[in-house]
C-alpha cells in the first residue's frame, strides 16, 4: 500500500489538474473528470458498443500473440546467426518508423475491412519491437556462456532454447511490453481510420459530434485497458523474471 | 592528523536488520605516516575508508581530522580506487586537470600542473588519449595523478593495485613511494598482500571481521628508503611477512 | 561495417521490391490495388517536383523534430530533478508510473480540444510520446553511475549540482542516446498517426486525403517518405552519438 502511495498522490494530482483546466476552460469546452466518469456507465451499459470492445480486444490478442510467436523467433535468429543479422538489419532499420496503422487504408483496399486487415495491422505494429529487443537479447548472451554449453554437449536447438532464450528473456519481456502497448495504439488507430465499430472510432465519434462527455469517457476506457494490459503483463513478467535484477525496473511504455 | 574515536557503522540489510560491520574503531595516524590496513574480505576496510573519505556517515563515534570532525568529502582528502573510476568523456590531461580547475585555475595554469604530474607518473606521452585506449596499469597511474593534482594531505588508496599484474604492480608500488617519499602524505593503503603492505608501510593495521575491528597494529621499523631488492634478502622484512601471515591465520581460523 | 556486408543487408530488401514488382507485373492484382514499383518511383520523383508536396513533408518535419526536441529537454531535465533528491525522485516516479502505462494517444482527441487542430496539438503529443523513453533512459543512466566516479568529483572539491550537471549527466550520455533513438523512432510513428487522424496538411494527411480518393499509387509516397525520414534522422543521431561519444567505452 504504501509502495502506491505516492502514484495515487500523482493521479489525485492529475485529476485535479483536469478539473482546473476544466474551470478556466468554461463549460462549453472541455468537460471536467466529474462530468467524465458520469458518462462512463452509460456508455459501459450499452451492449453494442460493449460488443465492438470485446470483438477489438480479441483481434488485438490474435495480431499480439502471432507477433510475439514470430517475433521472439525471428529475432533471436538473427541474434544467433550473424549472417541473419547482416542480411535483415537494414530492412528491419528501414520497416521500423513505418507507422503500421499507416498501411490499414492499404489493407483495408486489398483485403476488406473485416478480421484479416486489423489482425495484420495489429500484428505488423507489435512485432517490430519484439523482433528488435529479442535481437538485442540473443546478441548480448555472452559467447562463453554458449561455448560452455556446447562444450557440455548441447546441440545448437537445446542451446537456444535452454541458454539462449532464457538469458535474452529480460531483453525480450521489454520488446513485448513494447509491443503490447503498440498493439493497443494499432487497433485504436486503426479503428479511427478505417471508422469501423471499436473503441477508437467511438472516441472519435464522440469528438466529431462534440459528445465531449462521452470523448472522455472513451479515453478513460482506454486508459483502463492500458492500465489493465500493463497490471497482468507485469505479473506476468515477474513470474519469469524471478530471478533477475531487472525486475523492479520502471518500464517504457513506447509508443 | 587523523583521529578515529570509538567508530562503528551499522548497515540495515534487505531483511531490516541490523548489521554491525564495523565495531568501535579507535585509531591515531601521524601527518605523513604510511599506513596499510589488511584482513579478511568483508571485514570492513572499505568501509572505514569511506567514513574518513567522509561518502558514507558513521553509525557512532567519531573522525577528527586536525581536530574538526568530518562531515563530507573534501579536498583534504584524496581517494584512489581499485576500480580506477576515471571520467571516460575527458582525456587524460583533462581527467587530471579536473580538480584544479574546480578550485578555480585557469585552463593553461591547470594543465600546466595536470602535465608536471603526467610527468611523474610517466604519461607525458599520453595526454590526449581517452581512458578506454589505456591499459589497467596506466589508468590507475592517471587515477593517482588525478588526486596527487589537488594536492589533498591525506592519501585514501583502496586496494588501487588490486587488479594489476604483478609487473605492473611492483612498478607501481615502487613509483608510489618514491613520490611518497618527495611529499610526505599521510596515506592510508588498504591491500590483500601482506608483502605490499610491510614493504610501504610505517605500520600495518591487522583488521579482523564479525564484527570488523582492529586486531593488531604493527609498527614496521625498516629504514627509507626502501628498496625491494634489498629487502627480499632482509630477514626483518621476512619475518614481518611470516609474523602478519600467521596473525591473519590464526584470526580467521578463530572466526571460523 | 564493412561494404561487403552493407551490400549484403540490401539483398532482402532488393527482393522485396522485386517480389513486389512481380506481383504487380503477373496481374494477380488489378493495377488500381497494387501499382508496381516503377510507377510508385515515378510518382514519388513527380510529387517531389511541386512545391506543395515539399510543405507536406517540411510540416511533418517540423512537427516531428520540435516534439522531439521538446521530449529530449524535458525528459532529460525530469531526469536531473529526478536524480538529485529521494523527495524528487520520488515525485517525479509517481507521475510516471501512472502516466507511462497510458495509451498517450487516447488522449489526442483531449489535445485537439486544448490546442487546436494546428501544429501544437501534433507537437504535445509528440513530446508526450517521446519524453518517456526518454526520461526512463536518462533516468536509469544517472542512476547506474558508478559511485566512485561521484565520490572523486566531491573530494576534488565539486558540489552537488556540479557532480549531477558535469559528472552523472556525462556517464549517462551513452543511456540518453539510446533513449533518444527509440524516441525518435515513436516521433516518426506519432507524428504520422496524428496527421492521419485529424489534419490538413503534412504526410499522414496526403496518405488519408489518397485513401478517401481511391488514389492507392499516393499511398505508398508518403509512407515511403516516412520511412525515409526516419532513416535519415536515425542516421544523424547516430552521427552525433559518434561525435559525442569520442573517449566512451564501447561507442
Ligand atoms: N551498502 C552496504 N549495505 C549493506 N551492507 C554493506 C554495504 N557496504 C558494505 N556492507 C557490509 O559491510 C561489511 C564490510 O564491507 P567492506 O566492503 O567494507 O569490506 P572490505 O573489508 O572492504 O572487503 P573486501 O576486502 O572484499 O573489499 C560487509 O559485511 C558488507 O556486507
Ligand atoms: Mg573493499
Amino acid at each position: 500500500m504504501s509502495r502506491h502511495l505516492p502514484s495515487i498522490c500523482a493521479g489525485l494530482v492529475l485529476l485535479l489538474m483536469w478539473q482546473l483546466a476544466h474551470l478556466s476552460f468554461g463549460l462549453s469546452g472541455l468537460p471536467g473528470p466529474m462530468a467524465a466518469f458520469a458518462a462512463l456507465p452509460e456508455l459501459i451499459s450499452d451492449a453494442d458498443a460493449l460488443y465492438d470492445i470485446g470483438q477489438s480486444l480479441q483481434r488485438m490478442a490474435a495480431g499480439y500473440l502471432l507477433a510475439a510467436a514470430f517475433g521472439i523467433s525471428f529475432g533471436l535468429l538473427m541474434g544467433t546467426s550473424p549472417l541473419a543479422e547482416r542480411l535483415l538489419n537494414p530492412l528491419i532499420m528501414m520497416i521500423y518508423p513505418i507507422p503500421k496503422a499507416a498501411l490499414m487504408p492499404i489493407l483495408m483496399i486489398w483485403l476488406g475491412i473485416g478480421d484479416m486487415s486489423k489482425i495484420l495491422v495489429i500484428f505488423l505494429g507489435s512485432s517490430l519491437p519484439i523482433i528488435y529487443h529479442s535481437w538485442q537479447g540473443g546478441r548480448s548472451v555472452s559467447q562463453i556462456v554458449v561455448w560452455s554449453a556446447a562444450a557440455m554437449g548441447m546441440n545448437r536447438a537445446q542451446r537456444l532454447f535452454r541458454i539462449v532464450l532464457p538469458a535474452a528473456l529480460p531483453e525480450i519481456f521489454i520488446g513485448l511490453r513494447t509491443g503490447l502497448i503498440l498493439a493497443l495504439i494499432t487497433m485504436v488507430v486503426s479503428e479511427i481510420v478505417a471508422r469501423s465499430n471499436g473503441i477508437g472510432n467511438l472516441l472519435f465519434n464522440s469528438m466529431d459530434m462534440a459528445l465531449y462527455d462521452r470523448m472522455f469517457a472513451a479515453i478513460i476506457i482506454i486508459a483502463a485497458m492500458g492500465y489493465a494490459l500493463d497490471l497482468i503483463f507485469e505479473a506476468i513478467r515477474r513470474r519469469f523474471l524471478r530471478w533477475s535484477d531487472q525486475q523492479d525496473q520502471i518500464q517504457v511504455a513506447v509508443g | 592528523m587523523i583521529a578515529i574515536e570509538h567508530l562503528s557503522k551499522r548497515f540495515k540489510t534487505a531483511a531490516g536488520k541490523d548489521h554491525l560491520a564495523l565495531s568501535d574503531i579507535n585509531l591515531e595516524l601521524q601527518s605523513g605516516e604510511f599506513v596499510s590496513i589488511i584482513g579478511p574480505s568483508g571485514c570492513g576496510k572499505s568501509t572505514l575508508l569511506y567514513m574518513i573519505g567522509g561518502f558514507v556517515p558513521a553509525s557512532d563515534g567519531k573522525i577528527l581530522i586536525d581536530g574538526r570532525p568530518v562531515t563530507g568529502p573534501g579536498p583534504d582528502r584524496g581517494p584512489v580506487f581499485q576500480e580506477f573510476a576515471l571520467f571516460a568523456w575527458k582525456t587524460v590531461l583533462q581527467n587530471i586537470a579536473y580538480g584544479l580547475r574546480l578550485q578555480g585555475k585557469s585552463k593553461p595554469e591547470a594543465e600546466e600542473r595536470a602535465r608536471v604530474l603526467l610527468r611523474m607518473v610517466g604519461l607525458e606521452r599520453f595526454a590526449n588519449f581517452y581512458p578506454k585506449e589505456l591499459s589497467g596499469g596506466m589508468k590507475q597511474r592517471v587515477a593517482i595523478a588525478r588526486t596527487l593534482a589537488y594536492n589533498p594531505e591525506i592519501l585514501l588508496m583502496d586496494e588501487p593495485f588490486g587488479a594489476l599484474d604483478a609487473h605492473t604492480r611492483t612498478h607501481l608500488q615502487r613509483d608510489l613511494l618514491r613520490i611518497w617519499e618527495e611529499h610526505r602524505k599521510t596515506v592510508l593503503f588498504v591491500t590483500h598482500s601482506v608483502e605490499e603492505a610491510v614493504y610501504l608501510s610505517d605500520r600495518v593495521i591487522v583488521m579482523a571481521a564479525g564484527p570488523g575491528r582492529i586486531a593488531r597494529i604493527i609498527p614496521i621499523e625498516l629504514e627509507r628508503p626502501r628498496q625491494r631488492s634489498e629487502l627480499m634478502f632482509d630477514r626483518r622484512y621476512q619475518e614481518y611477512i611470516t609474523e602478519i601471515e600467521g596473525m591473519i591465520d590464526a584470526f580467521e581460523a578463530a572466526a571460523a | 561495417m564493412s561494404r561487403d556486408s552493407k551490400l549484403l543487408g540490401l539483398l532482402p530488401i532488393a527482393g522485396l521490391i522485386l517480389l513486389w514488382g512481380w506481383l504487380a507485373a503477373s496481374g494477380m492484382a488489378p493495377k488500381a490495388l497494387l501499382p508496381s514499383p516503377v510507377a510508385v518511383a515515378q510518382r514519388l520523383v513527380e510529387l517531389l517536383g511541386q512545391g506543395d508536396f515539399w510543405a507536406h513533408i517540411a510540416t511533418t518535419l517540423f512537427r516531428l523534430v520540435t516534439g522531439f526536441l521538446i521530449a529530449l529537454v524535458a525528459g532529460t531535465a525530469l531526469a536531473i530533478l529526478s536524480a538529485s533528491s529521494e523527495v524528487t525522485q520520488t515525485a517525479v516516479n509517481a507521475f510516471v508510473r501512472i502516466l507511462a502505462p497510458l495509451p498517450k494517444i487516447a488522449l489526442y482527441p483531449a489535445m485537439i480540444l486544448i490546442l487546436g487542430f494546428g501544429h501544437s496539438s501534433k507537437i504535445a503529443l509528440v513530446a508526450i510520446e517521446a519524453a518517456f523513453p526518454i526520461y526512463l533512459a536518462t533516468y536509469q543512466g544517472m542512476r547506474n553511475v558508478d559511485q566512485k566516479l561521484i565520490w572523486a568529483a566531491r573530494s576534488a572539491g565539486a558540489s552537488r549540482l556540479h557532480c549531477l550537471l558535469f559528472v552523472m549527466l556525462p556517464a549517462a550520455a551513452p543511456s540518453i542516446l539510446t533513449g533518444a533513438r527509440v524516441a525518435l523512432v515513436i516521433s516518426c510513428i506519432v507524428v504520422f498517426l496524428s496527421e492521419m487522424m485529424s489534419s490538413t496538411e503534412g504526410l499522414g494527411y496526403v496518405l488519408i486525403d489518397a485513401a478517401r480518393n481511391f488514389r492507392t499509387i499516393d499511398m505508398f509516397v508518403p509512407i515511403i517518405l516516412i520511412s525515409a525520414l526516419g532513416l535519415g534522422l536515425g542516421a544523424g543521431l547516430s552521427a552525433l552519438r559518434k561525435r559525442l561519444l569520442t573517449g566512451y567505452p564501447q561507442a
